[in-house]
């Protein structure tokens, strides 16, 4: 990794880690769902900016690793980490089933599929309203039983840095560029020797992994779970949150998580327009910055510290 | 002596149309074969089927002596089957370096540093080694299918198809092409090569099977072949 690019994200950990004290518990919540939103937007970085996979059913995941989650601890009466665990195999398992269904479709077919299949487990989990509560929601028992935020602050940025750090190991290695190449060209990948059906489903499989483990952690933090989590508006701010970040950098998509919350948040007083808003921010994403517009101005920033290095004499910083 | 990659009744069909009807055809060891024909000939639907990227309808594919029809692409890559593109298929936004490594890293006890290496002679072969930061798009139509020839090398593959390697090429490229193509030939690859420069492959290749209308109608020699009567016939549209 780049001088720059680790001086950036020291940067970020650091504002992290004392962001909390900083705020009062209102900004605390909201940076607490800003990580939740950062780590599925990685994920979904993962899948469609590396993998070139356009899933539309991300939030599907979310769901299904929070159903999951709250469920299995419900019947099963075990811890609430056990149950966390076996919500992401499940959304692991899942998820590879979908990416094997989906192995021949490309694009607008690929985001289709996934769309219903998402929609399909939404209106599952409404309907079958004596197992998951249906619209009325799902109470889910908390993780850990005090008024501070806290620990689920720092219980959520430990996620989120064990997923981006999972997720970078694997993005640098010989499956990153595979990855890479089947975004760029499934049939030169293939004659190249890449074996593009195990990747396709491998990468699926590991993004729903991740989303599902988002989803383990918003049903406890929130308290209660409805079906709206997987629904297509979510998808949508999770969509946002990657394009304007960046979706080709899990770095990128993970500072578009923070920004469009913020940006949520701030905007408040402007109601429904907010949405608006947004929706203009990407169509100038899309229009003049499609790697993200977050990625842009991280590439300039991490451009700037081997540059000031440079600028330094021999044997350490300027005072 | 087994040939190395041995099409055996050959059979294609889409929907209703039959590409490629029953086809034999044996490349051995060493063979450097032209292969040509009218447009709509079957060409590279042959090419597609005999290195996996279509399953033949009908017939069956002999590598090495071992049955290979139904495998897909990436395992007759990795048992050393190679081919270039009639549109040359890149990945475009990666770097001259990273096309080439790829298929470099396929191999489980492949290193990054030996397939770096590797790649580098082979840039360099390939007079592509300035160019190995720069993203494979911004390469000329030539650069891209030398490009495309280093991704099969890296392969360490055995035979080459390679589908129209000299269309949209300028006449220096294409004789860079002839030139490297009879290097590595010279080093014991097999090529088969689909174009349809006449005089370009009949500078290149020793033996020739030309196809028109799904079926081989002529295989052998390329003075024999040029002369034939059924060949004359195809490509005049009598």
């Amino acid at each position: 990794m780049r001088s720059g690019n680790l001086a950036g994200l020291g940067c970020i950990l650091l504002v992290a880690l004392v962001f909390p004290f900083l705020v009062d518990t209102y900004w605390q919540t909201v940076g607490i769902l800003a990580i939740f939103y950062a780590i599925v937007a990685a994920s979904w970085a993962l899948l469609v900016g590396y993998a070139g996979q356009f899933s539309f059913g991300h939030m599907g995941f979310v769901s299904l690793g929070a159903y999951a989650s709250a469920l299995l601890v419900q019947w099963l009466a075990i811890p609430i980490p056990l149950g966390m665990a076996g919500a992401v195999v499940l959304s692991t398992i899942v998820g590879a089933g979908v990416g094997f269904i989906c192995l021949r479709m490309r694009g607008p077919y690929l985001a289709i599929f996934t769309m219903a299949f998402s929609e399909v487990l939404r209106i599952v989990l409404l309907t079958e309203n004596e197992v998951t509560g249906g619209a009325g929601g799902l109470e889910v028992a908390p993780l850990f039983h005090t008024r501070s935020n806290l620990p689920s602050y720092y219980l959520a940025l430990g996620l989120l840095a064990a997923s981006l750090g999972i997720m970078s190991l694997m993005v640098a290695s010989r499956w990153g560029l595979f990855f890479r190449a089947i975004r760029e060209n499934e049939q030169a990948a293939a004659a190249g020797g890449v074996r593009v059906v195990r990747f396709r489903v491998l990468v699926f499989a590991i993004a729903s992994g991740f989303a599902g483990l988002a989803g383990t952690f918003y049903g406890p933090f929130i308290g209660i779970l409805t079906p709206d989590i997987g629904s297509v508006d979510q998808m949508g701010i999770v969509v946002a949150m990657a394009m304007i970040g960046g979706a080709e950098s899990l770095p990128a998509a993970v500072l578009g998580a923070f920004f469009v919350e913020w940006m949520y948040e701030a905007l408040r007083a402007y109601g429904e327009w907010r949405l608006v808003i947004f929706g203009a921010l990407l169509l100038l994403t899309m229009r003049f910055a499609r790697n993200g517009l977050l990625a842009l101005a991280w590439n300039q920033a991490v451009r700037v510290v081997p540059a000031w290095r440079r600028t330094q004499p021999a044997g350490g910083a300027a005072e | 002596m087994a040939a190395l990659i041995e099409a055996i009744g050959l059979t294609m069909r889409f929907g209703g149309i039959v590409a490629v009807r029953e086809l034999d055809l044996a490349v051995n060891q060493g063979e450097l074969v032209g292969l040509i024909g009218p447009n709509g000939s079957g060409k590279t639907t042959t090419i597609n089927m005999l290195t996996g990227h279509l399953s033949p309808a009908g017939g069956r594919i002999q590598l090495r002596g071992e049955r290979a029809d139904g495998l897909p692409a990436d395992r007759f890559a990795m048992r050393g089957v190679g081919r270039t593109f009639q549109i040359t298929q890149l990945f475009s936004r990666m770097s001259v370096l990273e096309n080439l490594l790829v298929p470099g890293l396929v191999r489980p006890h492949s290193t990054w540093d030996a397939a770096r290496r590797q790649a580098r002679l082979h840039l360099e072969f390939l007079g592509l080694a300035a160019l190995e930061a720069a993203q494979a798009r911004t390469l000329s139509g030539g650069q891209q299918k030398l490009l495309e020839l280093g991704r099969a090398l890296m392969l360490d593959a055995t035979i080459l198809f390679l589908d129209e390697p000299f269309a949209g090429v300028n006449p220096y490229l294409r004789d860079e092409i002839i030139r490297l193509v009879q290097q590595l030939h010279a080093q014991g690859r097999t090529f088969v090569v689909v174009d349809h420069d006449l005089e370009a492959i009949q500078r290149l290749v020793h033996r020739l099977v030309v196809m028109s209308r799904g079926q081989k109608i002529a295989d052998g020699t390329v003075n024999a072949v040029r002369d034939d009567a059924e060949v004359i016939r195809a490509y005049a549209g009598v």
